[in-house]
């Protein structure tokens, strides 16, 4: 079963008399349990196609079904109340509330589901060991470094066990050391947890801890690699290579 | 684009931004120009009565001016900085300093100027409504005439010209100051950071001081400080302690407060607790001055209202302590004069009268001086002493006194046991008696009591001994009370022609001349308070719309995490309740216990009066805090 179907979806901008077409018919189909990366070049649509995957901006047509729920039909007052839910959310510039200490930031999902406390204490403390920033829970997000807070971004995505966690460059303003070390971590969370991961990255190596790579070119599908049993290092050449085909400027025949 | 375009275009936008500070800078010029043709206007002079009266109006205008010009700056300052961003490109695509001055400087003098016409006509036309409410509650009968006063215009428009002038003195001095880097950087950061040790000590500090200062408050007239200095003193270190406190409690108490609420919380917030609490925990301090000027001033411009309202409300009962009947006289021959003139005009009346002596009282035992500036001898203290005979339902026995009529603020200073042993001295001898107690109602006049010394009532076989022994005609209280009570106006205007050789007064007469005086220095009180309020409330709401925009990225992480719009505004307004209801609660409780420690100097009624002006300030106060969760729901709708 899908946990995520995405079905001819386009997204444009502007009038009618100025359209830019962004996603042109794209199709999408995640399994539950995949770490999905999607690469593609600047401008390519990548961050368009994970803000309407993730509800936070409209199709212009088509049909996305998460869990076989049809989100492009809701009312903005359900969406919210889906995206709390289901959906968890990692962004390239952290996204930490500054006034609000590493574990306030993490629990901040959980209040709306009325967890009882100590359920949510139990799982912050397990969720926070495995993503070592439990020593670091009573600071502040302007004490802590790059890694620890994209790290404590992932522990609120993860906290209340949505459905599909939505992950916007995650590695795009971290050191190479702090963006491995985040990447095992998440990694480590989609074989345990069994966590849905749809990424969006233009890192070739970041792509090589998923399962599964989908490249867009100009708003639609150009191919996908799939990891199955290949080691991590020929993964990643092999995402070299497409990404060497894909990228750059058309030929000038 | 031309220089004219950008600046029309600038005027466009920030109108719609700023249209709260139009409206202020319209509303306080309305106000000044209404205050100053009302000290211009020659219908005032029946209410000013005097040149107390004149000199408190000039007074308060002067004091109209500081809050005005105080408010213009901040808020210029406070709108200047939000433009920095716009005045570093606009260096950087390369004007000089000098250009972007003009340009600020024009669009800066058509907002003002139009202003300030349009709010000198609304003063114009409110004028009318002013000189109204004056003549209502100082009780004048006068026409109210509408007359536009040059004078008026012209002292308005000098004054907002010099405010003007500063302004864009400012404005010069902060672009001249500004390299571009510094521009794009000026927008406000906070720090965050964990609550210190010196932070909490500060904060228990805060309340501690504030508490001091309301223990002392309220124990300044109950006797512990016995000479003018030390109630200066005392005065002093109330005024330093409660205002020291309050700084202290913006700077670190709030914190401390929220900081232990969260701790209890474990983490666990929700989300009205993520936008009120952690938000105003750090926020609080870096306002705490302006903050602290904002309370003080609000309790002090409370606390006065309170009192000029309460000497008001009560002068109709004063004056009924004052003179104890509608017309008191002391000369039978005045009050035959006075009687006849009635007779002719078909008013009726009833008569009283009260024989009174003199004689110095010993009243060591049931006495307690705390004042020794007083100086007083509590073993010879000359009293008024009247005779059972002339009350009704009091009957003595001949060893017995009763004491009545003695005002709340005498009671303070020289507190009366309930009971014990004093001596009547005559000349030759010494009448031991028992003191029975004190009695609320006055039966004589103030021309016998001193104002406000107890008058002593006695068997009628004592008074007449004592009477025999002091070997003196005893004066004579005349009251007359007129038995329809739609007749006194009348009779008071018979009263107020005619000559006496005695004392005199009429009650509706002293009320009345009381209401006037309380009510012009009520009126103004009024007025600053009003202007004091609309500022201070501006600058508040101009504070947090700055905030809204440090905060509006947590609106969009938070609208992205998936909380709606609603749970947002829920949020905004629990905070914007502690932003604009701690200041409130701080500045009520102040004036609380500043009118506490000193009403009954005032008047004879705490409660009605005091609790009145509070709730209206709180209206109007709120009203602001309205205004900014409005200002929110905006910026929240477009967070994402």
């Amino acid at each position: 079963m899908y946990i995520l179907e995405a079905t001819k979806i386009y997204k444009s901008y502007g009038n009618k008399f100025n359209k830019q077409e962004v996603l042109k018919g794209l199709d999408i189909r995640v399994e539950k349990g995949e770490f999905v990366s999607i690469m593609g070049a600047s401008g390519s649509g990548k961050t368009t196609l994970l803000n309407v995957l993730s509800s936070i901006d409209q199709v212009s047509q088509g049909t996305i079904k998460i869990e076989g729920k049809d989100i492009v039909s809701m009312k903005e007052k359900q969406l919210a109340e889906f995206r709390k839910r289901h959906l968890g959310f990692i962004f390239q510039e952290y996204n930490l509330l500054d006034t609000l200490t590493v574990k306030e930031n993490v629990l901040l999902p959980l209040s709306i589901t009325k967890t009882a406390k100590k359920d949510a204490e139990q799982k912050f403390n397990e969720l926070a060991t495995e993503l070592g920033i439990y020593e670091i829970k009573d600071k502040y997000p302007n004490e802590i470094s790059g890694g620890q807070k994209q790290r404590t971004s992932a522990a609120r995505a993860f906290i209340h066990e949505p459905s599909i966690i939505f992950a916007d460059e995650p590695t795009g303003a971290l050191d190479s050391k702090s963006a491995s070390d985040l990447l095992n971590k998440l990694q480590k969370l989609n074989q345990k947890r069994k966590a849905t991961i749809v990424m969006v990255t233009h890192d070739p190596v970041a792509a090589s801890f998923s399962s599964r790579v989908i490249f867009i070119k100009d708003g639609q599908i150009y191919t996908q690699l799939i990891k199955g049993e290949e080691t991590r290092q020929t993964f990643f050449q092999h995402i070299m290579k497409t990404q060497g085909v894909l990228g750059g400027v058309q030929n000038e025949h | 684009m031309s220089i004219n375009q950008l600046i029309f275009r600038n005027l466009k936008k920030n109108l719609k931004n700023y249209y709260l500070y139009v409206f202020a800078l319209m509303f306080t010029v309305a106000l000044y120009f209404a205050f100053v043709t009302l000290q211009y206007d020659p219908s005032m002079d029946a209410t000013n009565g005097s040149i107390k009266g004149a000199a408190a109006i000039r007074t308060a205008s002067v004091l109209l001016i500081v809050i005005v010009t105080v408010f213009l700056l901040y808020a210029n300052n406070i709108f200047i900085k939000r433009r920095s961003k716009e005045i570093g490109l606009l260096q950087l695509i390369g004007m000089t300093k000098g250009k972007i001055f003009r340009i600020l400087t024009a669009e800066n003098f058509i907002i003002y100027f139009s202003s300030l016409f349009i709010g000198v006509f609304i003063g114009f036309s409110s004028s009318k409504l002013f000189i109204m409410i004056l003549f209502k509650i100082t009780g004048v009968n006068a026409i109210a005439t509408l007359t536009f006063s040059p004078n008026a215009l012209i002292q308005t428009v000098i004054v907002f010209s010099a405010i003007y002038l500063c302004i864009m003195l400012l404005n010069y001095v902060f672009i001249k100051k500004q390299n571009i880097l510094s521009l794009f950087k000026v927008a406000s950061t906070t720090e965050v950071k964990k609550v210190s040790l010196l932070e909490m000590i500060i904060g228990i500090l805060g309340i501690f001081f504030i508490i001091i200062g309301y223990y002392i408050s309220s124990k300044l007239f109950g006797g512990d400080f016995t000479t003018m200095n030390e109630l200066f003193l005392a005065m002093i270190f109330i005024l330093g302690s409660v205002i020291i406190g309050t700084y202290l409690f913006y700077k670190g108490s709030v914190s401390f407060i929220f900081y232990l609420i969260r701790k209890k919380k474990d983490g666990y917030l929700n989300i009205h607790e993520v936008l009120s609490l952690s938000s105003i925990m750090f926020r609080m301090k870096s306002n705490a001055l302006l903050l602290t000027i904002i309370t003080t001033v609000s309790a002090l411009a409370i606390g006065l209202l309170s009192l000029s309202y309460i000497s008001y409300y009560s002068s109709e009962k004063s004056a009924e302590n004052y003179v104890a009947a509608d017309f008191a006289l002391t000369n039978a021959e005045d009050a035959k004069h006075f009687k006849e003139a009635l007779h002719a005009h078909h008013i009726p009346y009833s008569e009283k009268m009260i024989d009174v002596i003199h004689a110095n009282i010993n009243m060591e035992k049931i006495l307690d001086t705390k004042l020794k500036e007083l100086k007083v001898d509590p073993a010879s203290m000359p009293l008024p002493i009247i005779s059972d005979d002339d009350v009704e339902k009091i009957n003595l026995s001949p060893d017995e006194t009763l004491f009545a009529g003695y005002n709340d603020m005498m009671q303070k200073f020289m507190p009366l046991k309930s009971s014990g042993q004093i001596e009547l001295k005559g000349r030759h001898e010494v009448i031991p008696q028992k003191y029975l107690g004190l009695q609320k109602e006055y039966y004589i006049s103030y021309f016998f009591t001193s104002g406000g010394l107890p008058v002593a009532i006695v068997d009628a076989t004592i008074f007449d001994r004592l009477q025999k022994d002091m070997d003196m005609k005893p004066s004579v209280h005349i009251g007359i009370d007129i038995q329809d009570e739609a007749k006194i106006q009348e009779a008071d205007e018979i009263f107020q022609k005619m000559t006496f050789s005695g004392n005199h007064d009429s009650r509706l007469a002293m009320s009345s001349n009381q209401k006037r005086s309380m009510g012009l220095s009520m009126f103004i009180v009024g007025f600053l308070g009003l202007t004091f309020l609309i500022t201070s409330g501006c600058i508040l709401y101009f504070k947090q719309m700055d905030e809204s925009e440090d905060e509006k990225l947590n609106y969009t992480i938070l609208r992205k995490l998936g909380f709606t719009q609603g749970d947002l505004l829920k949020g905004v307004q629990a905070k914007q309740a502690f932003n604009f209801g701690i200041p409130l609660i701080i500045g009520l409780f102040h004036s609380y216990f500043a009118v506490q420690s000193g009403w009954f100097l005032f008047g004879t009624e705490l409660w009605t009066p005091m609790i009145l002006v509070m709730l209206l300030y709180t209206a109007l106060y709120s009203i602001f805090g309205f205004l900014s969760i409005l200002y929110y729901k905006k910026v929240i709708k477009a967070a994402l």
